[in-house]
């Protein structure tokens, strides 16, 4: 297998959390999600990646939307909160990750 | 806004007709407000399109996931499903009853004649005069006695391709009903 196509699989097994994370700290919009993520190579996402995501994700609930008003010049943007199920999802993945985290620490021999 | 841009909301609206009205303003006022933003931080129009990509290939993205979602019914699949069931339950009208019946009797019938065709073949020989033994036997029309031991090896004869034409339906039997279900599994994966 090629490397890139791990990391591949790791981005889409691990974008979905990210994002959630992200939404978690402050209610973000698109463009904003997108710009942190982008400093992140490993989780890099484009637009046709993030949007699809961010529309299922506000299908299953975990998050909702709303449209703030531009100012200044500003446009206006669509922001995303979590939800209730939201923050329990994120419970849920972190123990989750916490159990991989230490899977691969314990096969490592760390 | 400019033209190349309000161009590209234009047709990124046309390829999501598949999604419902409310919910493709939704998407096409988010991704103007991005180009917005972008163009707060100074790109140009055809930077902007650059970044978002193929405006055909953005809206199979957000398609992609309501494809999935309503993968439950097609009316492809329906159409499918009524005409294999229809010809299923007409076939299987004629063709599982017919062999269900076949496959026993003949089985059984295949068994049988080795053990008449014996009686018949020692009524013959030792002359005992059994009763109704005039009807069995091997009949070559008109009244042409055949030698007894030939007619036991034609009875046995008989017996066997009754035997092999029984099992023969049965196994077509299992063969019809597996194929059956093996296709109505797949028709409803």
């Amino acid at each position: 297998m090629n490397i890139d196509d791990w990391k591949s699989q790791i981005k889409r097994g691990t974008l979905e959390f990210c994002i959630l994370l992200l939404i978690k700290q402050k209610s973000s919009y698109g463009y904003e999600i997108i710009s942190i993520l982008d400093k992140y190579p490993i989780i890099a996402a484009k637009e046709n990646t993030i949007y699809p995501l961010l529309r299922r994700l506000l299908k299953e609930e975990y998050i909702f939307s709303f449209w703030r008003e531009g100012t200044e010049g500003l446009p206006p943007r669509k922001y995303y909160s979590l939800t209730e199920k939201g923050e329990e999802y994120i419970a849920e993945m972190s123990v989750e990750w916490e159990n991989l985290m230490n899977a691969i620490n314990d096969i490592r021999g760390e | 806004m400019e033209k190349e841009l309000n161009a590209y909301l234009g047709k990124l609206e046309k390829y999501l007709k598949p999604v419902a009205v409310s919910e493709r303003i939704d998407i096409i006022n988010e991704i103007k407000s991005e180009m917005q933003e972008l163009q707060g931080n100074g790109m140009s129009a055809e930077e902007i399109i650059e970044r978002l990509g193929d405006p055909k290939k953005l809206a199979k993205a957000y398609l992609g996931d309501i494809l999935v979602k309503k993968r439950g019914f097609s009316l492809n699949r329906f159409l499918i499903a009524c005409a294999f069931f229809s010809v299923v339950g007409f076939s299987g009208m004629i063709v599982i009853p017919t062999l269900a019946v076949i496959a026993p009797v003949f089985v059984v019938c295949g068994a049988i004649c080795p053990v008449i065709g014996a009686v018949k073949f020692l009524d013959r020989i030792l002359g005992l005069g059994l009763p109704y033994m005039e009807n069995v036997g091997i009949f070559m029309g008109a009244s042409v006695p055949i030698n007894p031991a030939a007619e036991f090896l034609l009875i046995l004869f008989v017996g066997v391709l009754l035997f092999a034409a029984g099992v023969g339906a049965w196994k077509l039997l299992l063969f019809y009903c597996r194929k059956v279900s093996g296709t109505a599994k797949k028709l409803s994966a």
